[in-house]
């Protein structure tokens, strides 16, 4: 996935986009961020300058479906194999009845992509009609997290696959890329030079966060502003 | 769901389930992207605070143990007995409504069922469109709003637009932010004019800060020096423009012109860089560029901005782009254009029932004139303070006023003087919980509407919605009340509306596109609607209305090119800088100033030392400040900045919260002259120091628990100015104090 952080403009559609598609649980409160479930977050950066040369950036951040040989680092550590990565196609996934909601991979993931369910979630009556049948809802208990909507590649590989096509070769998009007004979600075949996603992903001004870790993620990131390339390393220098 | 006219697809379990609203990948200008509110969309249709059938409240108002189910029949047959008998009394005009501003058809069946019933006081939201409209009135005698050609722009000077924030923007906007930023070299250089460092301000190529409610002042100011170094389009002004040089009016008395007023001292970039707050090197890099650059153009009104709007402040802006030759023909500035829709039948009156023509109640005061139509406070004002007649039924629809207008106290104040509130809403919003009688609307995923036109898109549009499902709810659309209601009236209010359900109407409307043959259906790939140039031959392809209505029901929208202005209806048949008919009745105004663009600051109310700040309200893109509010989706958007638990916290700047002594996160009391809140204090530096912020959007008390009870409503502490030429409600900033709780 590549994310042009010049055209987000931080309007939010690619967050409900992916809430509405996964079957995301809300609550009354969502302002305490760390009890709140978000595949997509929304990071705010800003440029730590003085009015008015202040600046501020939004950074959407899904799962990193970190690359890392091996092992993604909460692959590493889940006790129980609920999450692995399908080296088929890098998606890092996570099967909520084998979860045991120890949090390990909460604790390992550097990017905070993970979420737990700390209550059994409750929608209001009428809206359990919206909910989707592809995505299986969670139960307290269980880690949930960004799956690049594999539900939608599993649809796109049963559609080829019932096409006589080659259901490797099938492509499809996450809800999010769907959804963003400014087309600043693409997404596609990393290790294909030929894709758009493969293409931008060399771009110069593509980074990933935290590369020095060696998680080597999945997600890169487009900036033009200095200032927030800097701060792909997170830096901490300030309070947040 | 809102004037922006998103194009949208929903995803649908057997046929009658809905899970998810997506954006339209067929569609030319959002091609398939959505904002977070339209992508909410869903959390509207199964709101659990929706109404499931009529209303009708038998205690006090505003009691929700009062408010009883009561069928249909019985609803109508109450509201027809009383529309009758008001009629048949000679009391038509105590008749009022409050509609949306969003542009679509059911406008027009409003106003036809006033007029036919014999009310002048029908009232529209106050919008950003409505500046955009009024100034393109005064300066072009057109009662089309300004657009603008945003696709072809490469150099936008934006007067507090808010582009990246608000909904409804996402349109225009979409195809404008697709194309910049390849490779680094931006195609379009943008320069955002307004006190707080926005995201919009983050973007843009180059930011001026600028002291709230000053921004015309920064306009004079280019305009100054465009005229001082004659960087201006000479001969367009020579040959279209009235009231550039001195002018004398139709009494023979000579008037100063624009060129005269603009070269003042007053208005030099030293000047206004003292009332600014900018330095006058900016003024002078602006409006060089301004000048220089090709296809450069002022923008303003875009996005709910907050910035000072009223009649000379729209002007002053306008004038930018006169003295720039953007409204020439396929310029960068034309008028939003009519479209060709069926217009609806004449309005026959009759002798029995129906009152003699009495003026609008905003009126009574002001008089008549054709950009007076934004009376909306005028309206309320003279409800509460008792004025020619009273106002016996108020009528509410796709609206909320009781929330959503800023200084919304006028409105439950003005409310308190009305005996019966009828609210057509879906949603026991914060209105209809004082509503006495409710005959709620179907959501619009479950009806026909339609879209009539994109605001500010100098290109034709017209899209269809129809419903994606069947009412879930004992709801009926509003429209095919109004048309049963009118019938049960009888006489020539029922022939004015002859349609027997909203899509007949509907197709009818759309036989008046079908028979001019000019436009065509963008339902194939590859559709470039921005792009199109002014009275570029469109090739229509559908043949019949039949055709075209099978069309616009499959979710194609219609296009047509962007229309020149042809020609100005205005007293000297020019474009008037010197707006002649500001002066009403023919009488001269007292200063000559008054007729053309020129900077007044609105002076706020409240003295500066018991409030020494200033309060700007702000749309933040992660609320909906509209009709609907914002969803339990979008509650996650909310940053901890901004809500935690109840508390709004408001943006101050480091050097202010020092003077004041307050510490990140502190609670302090927010006061204006309309009231106070309890608030917290988030220390950033994106404030202007000596303005608190604080964002709209929040503060609801209706609905449910997923909306209720986070932070406080802007709305009830922002002070509303009346324009001194249209009576239009202008909002930008107040006097405020902060002090510790």
């Amino acid at each position: 996935m590549v994310i042009d952080l010049d055209k987000c403009t931080g309007c939010g559609a690619c967050s409900v986009a992916c809430q509405a598609e996964n079957n995301v649980s809300f609550r009354e409160d969502e302002s305490i961020k760390l009890r709140s479930i978000a595949w997509m977050s929304l990071f705010q950066l800003n440029n730590g300058s003085n009015y008015p040369d202040y600046k501020y950036a939004i950074l959407p951040r899904p799962c990193m479906h970190c690359d890392s040989p091996h092992h993604a680092p909460c692959t590493f550590v889940c006790p129980v194999n609920a999450t692995t990565r399908d080296e088929n196609n890098g998606i890092v996934t996570h099967i909520y009845p084998r979860c045991i909601g120890c949090r390990y991979c909460i604790v390992a993931c550097p990017y905070h992509a993970r979420s737990f369910n700390w209550w059994d979630p409750k929608w209001p009556e009428p809206m359990e009609s919206m909910l989707s049948p592809d995505v299986s809802t969670r139960m307290r208990g269980v880690v949930e997290k960004c799956t690049f909507c594999h539900h939608r590649l599993l649809k796109a590989r049963s559609k080829a696959y019932v096409d006589g096509t080659d259901p490797d070769k099938a492509i499809y998009t996450p809800a999010c890329a769907d959804a963003c007004p400014a087309k600043a979600i693409v997404f596609g075949n990393l290790r294909d030079p030929h894709s758009e996603a493969g293409k931008l992903s060399k771009d110069p001004n593509a980074f990933q966060l935290l590369k020095k870790l060696g998680t080597e993620p999945k997600v890169y990131y487009i900036s033009t502003q200095d200032w927030i390339k800097k701060l792909s390393d997170n830096a901490v220098t300030q309070k947040s | 769901m809102c004037e922006g006219g998103c194009a949208i697809q929903v995803r649908l379990v057997n046929g009658n389930r809905a899970i998810l609203i997506e954006g339209n990948p067929a569609n030319p200008l959002t091609e398939g992207g959505i904002c977070a509110l339209g992508a909410s969309g869903l959390q509207f249709l199964y709101a659990p605070y929706r109404i499931s059938k009529p209303m009708k409240q038998t205690k006090s108002r505003g009691d929700m143990s009062g408010l009883q189910p009561i069928s249909w029949d019985d609803a109508m047959a109450e509201l027809g007995k009383k529309l009758g008998k008001m009629r048949a009394d000679g009391k038509s005009h105590e008749i009022a409504g409050i509609i949306s501003n969003r542009p679509s058809s059911m406008a027009e069946l409003w106003l036809q069922f006033f007029t036919a019933y014999g009310s002048p006081n029908l009232f529209r939201m106050p919008s950003a469109l409505d500046g955009l409209k009024l100034s393109a009135q005064l300066t072009t005698g057109k009662s089309s709003p300004f657009a603008f050609a945003f696709g072809n722009a490469e150099y936008i000077l934006s007067f507090g637009s808010n582009l990246f924030g608000a909904a409804g923007a996402t349109g225009l906007v979409s195809p404008a932010l697709r194309q910049g930023n390849h490779g680094g070299k931006r195609s379009v250089t943008l320069v955002q004019v307004e006190s707080r460092c926005s995201m919009t301000a983050s973007k843009a190529e180059r930011f001026l800060a600028i002291a709230p409610g000053t921004e015309a002042a920064l306009a004079m100011a280019i305009a100054h020096l465009m005229v001082r170094n004659g960087h201006y389009d000479e001969d367009f002004v020579k040959n279209n423009v009235f009231g550039f040089e001195d002018w004398t009016d139709a009494s023979g008395k000579k008037h100063q012109g624009f060129k005269s007023l603009v070269s003042s001292a007053a208005y030099s970039p030293e000047e206004v860089a003292k009332a600014t707050g900018l330095q006058a090197t900016q003024i002078d890099q602006v409006a060089k560029e301004f000048a220089a650059r090709q296809n450069a153009i002022a923008i303003w009104g875009v996005g709910q901005p907050d910035n000072a709007n009223g009649a000379y402040n729209h002007l002053a802006f306008a004038a930018l782009n006169v003295l720039k030759g953007n409204l020439k023909p396929g310029g960068l500035v034309s008028l939003a254009p009519a479209l060709p829709l069926a217009g609806l039948p004449p309005v026959s009156k009759d002798q029995a029932g129906g009152s003699p023509e009495q003026m609008r109640l905003d009126l009574v005061k002001s008089g008549p004139a054709p950009f007076r139509q934004y009376g909306l406070y005028e309206f309320l004002d003279s409800i509460r303070t008792g004025s020619k007649y009273p106002i016996e039924m108020l009528l509410v629809h796709e609206a909320n006023p009781s929330y959503s207008i800023p200084e919304n106290k006028l409105f439950q104040q003005a409310l308190g003087k009305v005996p019966t509130l009828v609210s057509f809403s879906s949603f026991m919003d914060e209105t209809t919980a004082r509503a006495d009688l409710i005959l709620p609307d179907h959501t619009a995923l479950e009806r026909y509407d339609d879209v009539a036109g994109i605001p500010l898109a100098p290109f034709s549009y017209y899209a269809v919605s129809a419903p994606i499902l069947k009412p879930l709810l004992d709801t009926k659309h509003t429209g095919e009340v109004l048309m049963t209601l009118a019938k049960g009236i009888g006489g020539p209010i029922s022939a004015s509306m002859p349609w027997k359900s909203y899509e007949e109407y509907l197709k009818f409307r759309v036989e008046g596109l079908a028979q001019l043959r000019k436009g065509a259906v963008a339902d194939k790939p590859n559709v470039s609607i921005v792009e199109l140039s002014g009275g570029e031959a469109v090739q229509p392809n559908f043949s019949n209305a039949a055709e075209l209505w099978k069309k616009l029901k499959a979710g194609f929208c219609w296009y047509d090119a962007p229309a020149p202005i042809s020609g100005f209806e205005t007293a000297s048949g020019k474009l008037e800088l010197a707006c002649q008919s500001i002066a009403a009745n023919g009488a001269s105004l007292a200063d000559d100033k008054l007729y053309l663009p020129h900077f007044q600051l609105m002076n706020p109310s409240g003295n500066e030392e018991q409030f020494p700040l200033l309060l700007v309200a702000y749309k933040p893109s992660f609320t909906a400040i509209g009709y609907h509010p914002t969803p339990p989706f979008m509650n996650k958007l909310i940053p901890e900045s901004v809500l935690l638990g109840e508390d709004v916290f408001v943006e101050l700047h480091p050097q202010t919260a020092a003077r004041l002594e307050f510490s990140q996160g502190e609670r302090v009391f927010l006061k204006t002259t309309l009231g106070e809140a309890a608030v917290r204090v988030n220390i950033c530096s994106a404030a202007r120091p000596e303005v608190v912020y604080l964002p709209k959007g929040l503060g609801h008390s209706a609905y449910d628990r997923y909306i209720q009870s986070k932070g406080t409503n802007a709305n009830s502490l922002m002070e509303v100015q009346l324009d001194p030429v249209s009576s239009m409600g202008t909002v930008w900033a107040c006097r405020a104090q902060l002090r510790r709780v």
